[in-house]
């Protein structure tokens, strides 16, 4: 009778073990299965990834040439002891053109924003509209004249004005600059029915788009360093 | 009885997940296998050109000691990379993580849309956190740079090109309190986020680590203009 209970309560407990064992076993495989993996993606997901990827490659091709070139101009300074001050000159503008702390020159687009008396060009629209130019490449940005640098904000000041930057206060008409490829410029903004200005027109708002050549984007004339990040 | 339910439970759901993954699995194995290689071929070149910046730091500053000028430069070639989001930062401020509310039946409520997150959401957010005063943003480990885009690409969100996924992880460095309080005040976006059924979850920190950017900047349209 003992010996007969023991036998169930072991076999009973083996068939837990066992039962546990399996269902570990398959959290883990669902796990594994995560949403975003590669395995799940879909045909067109799967184009799309990969043509960012040859272009991610081009890009850092590109960037891996140069600066192996810098290193040999700095190399054959250093042997022919001469000064490096114009290869350091370069490489700063290049820095400051991107950074904000050059004016930058270049063809692109100009967008023109103006209030109606239907509907008011606000902060919202500008910041989407900063986004959708950098999607489509926009290498420097300037809004009446306040050049977009990486921490830069719009935000709306009660109904009348918007600020950029927290010093400029501005109002309509708003006059974006942006430099880079005018054709991927003009056609990303341009894009049917969804695309920034047809949106935009759809809402009742006035935008207006010319492409031009010789575009001069300020500097920032703000402060750029950190405080807390170290 | 209740294990063997769990089981079967678990089983289906397994065969489920096969069943939708096998129909891609077999048309798609040559795509995939090139993406593979895509990213193996990326990875070996991001891991080149990490060296070869270190070398040309090291190269730069041995060639910049002949005057004060080009030490100056030098120098602020250096910081520079800092502002560029090329350098790792750490420091105080806030984390603010965002998830979709699993618990909501999208077929029960009229607009899903508003529980999930969007692309504006977090434009709004980097906006707000930069007019807080915030020196380094990244969303779930991207780097938010000058160049940064946030693109809604059908129902995946892309930042810098890289698909970000909910729960979203959203950390800033700079004055804690005051970015605090510019998102999670009464009547603040991520409390009307909250209202709107996402998950939000705000917490302050002295010791944040923020990864560099990394891509790479073009300036192929862009030249010095004042000259």
């Amino acid at each position: 009778m003992k010996k007969g209970k023991i036998t169930i309560t072991i076999t009973i407990g083996l068939v837990i073990l066992i039962l546990t064992a399996v269902i570990f076993l398959q959290f883990k495989t669902i796990n594994q299965t995560d949403i975003t993996a590669l395995e799940n993606m879909r045909e067109d997901e799967l184009r799309t990834e990969i043509s960012n990827f040859k272009q991610k490659i081009a890009e850092i091709s590109g960037q891996l040439d140069e600066t192996n070139a810098k290193i040999s101009e700095y190399q054959e300074a250093i042997a022919s002891n001469e000064q490096a001050s114009d290869l350091l000159v370069q490489e700063l503008d290049q820095q400051n053109n991107i950074i904000g702390k050059n004016a930058v020159k270049g063809s692109g687009v100009v967008i023109t924003l103006t209030d109606t008396r239907a509907q008011k060009i606000t902060a919202e629209d500008l910041r989407e509209l900063v986004n959708e130019l950098k999607i489509d490449g926009a290498e420097a940005i300037s809004i009446n004249g306040q050049r977009i640098v990486y921490d830069s904000y719009i935000v709306d000041i009660g109904n009348t004005f918007i600020r950029i930057n927290g010093v400029e206060s501005i109002v309509s008409p708003y006059v974006v600059k942006a430099i880079g490829d005018p054709t991927y410029l003009e056609s990303g903004l341009s894009k049917k029915q969804y695309g920034y200005i047809d949106s935009k027109l759809e809402e009742g708002k006035d935008v207006t788009l010319t492409r031009q050549d010789n575009i001069v984007i300020e500097k920032y004339n703000g402060d750029l360093n950190m405080e807390y990040a170290n | 009885m209740l294990l063997t339910v769990a089981i079967c439970v678990q089983v289906k759901t397994i065969n489920k997940a096969t069943e939708k993954v096998g129909a891609t699995l077999d048309d798609n194995n040559g795509l995939r296998d090139e993406l593979l290689s895509l990213q193996g071929t990326y990875e070996t070149l991001y891991k080149e050109l990490e060296k070869k910046d270190a070398e040309l730091e090291t190269i730069r500053e041995q060639a910049a000691n002949k005057s004060d000028e080009d030490v100056k430069n030098e120098q602020e070639i250096t910081n520079n990379q800092k502002l560029l989001g090329l350098t790792d930062v750490s420091g105080a401020g806030v984390i603010i993580n965002l998830d979709e509310n699993r618990e909501i039946d999208s077929s029960e409520v009229l607009n899903i849309s508003e529980y999930l997150v969007h692309e504006e959401d977090l434009l709004y957010i980097v906006n707000e956190l930069f007019n807080s005063g915030a020196d380094a943003i990244s969303i779930n480990d991207q780097r938010i740079v000058s160049t940064t885009s946030i693109v809604c690409d059908g129902n995946i969100i892309r930042i810098n090109g890289k698909m970000v996924g909910v729960p979203i992880t959203i950390k800033a460095i700079g004055f804690p309190e005051r970015m605090e309080y510019a998102l999670s005040r009464p009547g603040g976006y991520l409390q009307l986020m909250a209202d709107g059924g996402v998950k939000v979850y705000i917490e302050r920190s002295d010791n944040i680590d923020i990864p560099k950017y990394e891509g790479v900047y073009s300036s192929e349209y862009i030249s010095r203009g004042d000259e």
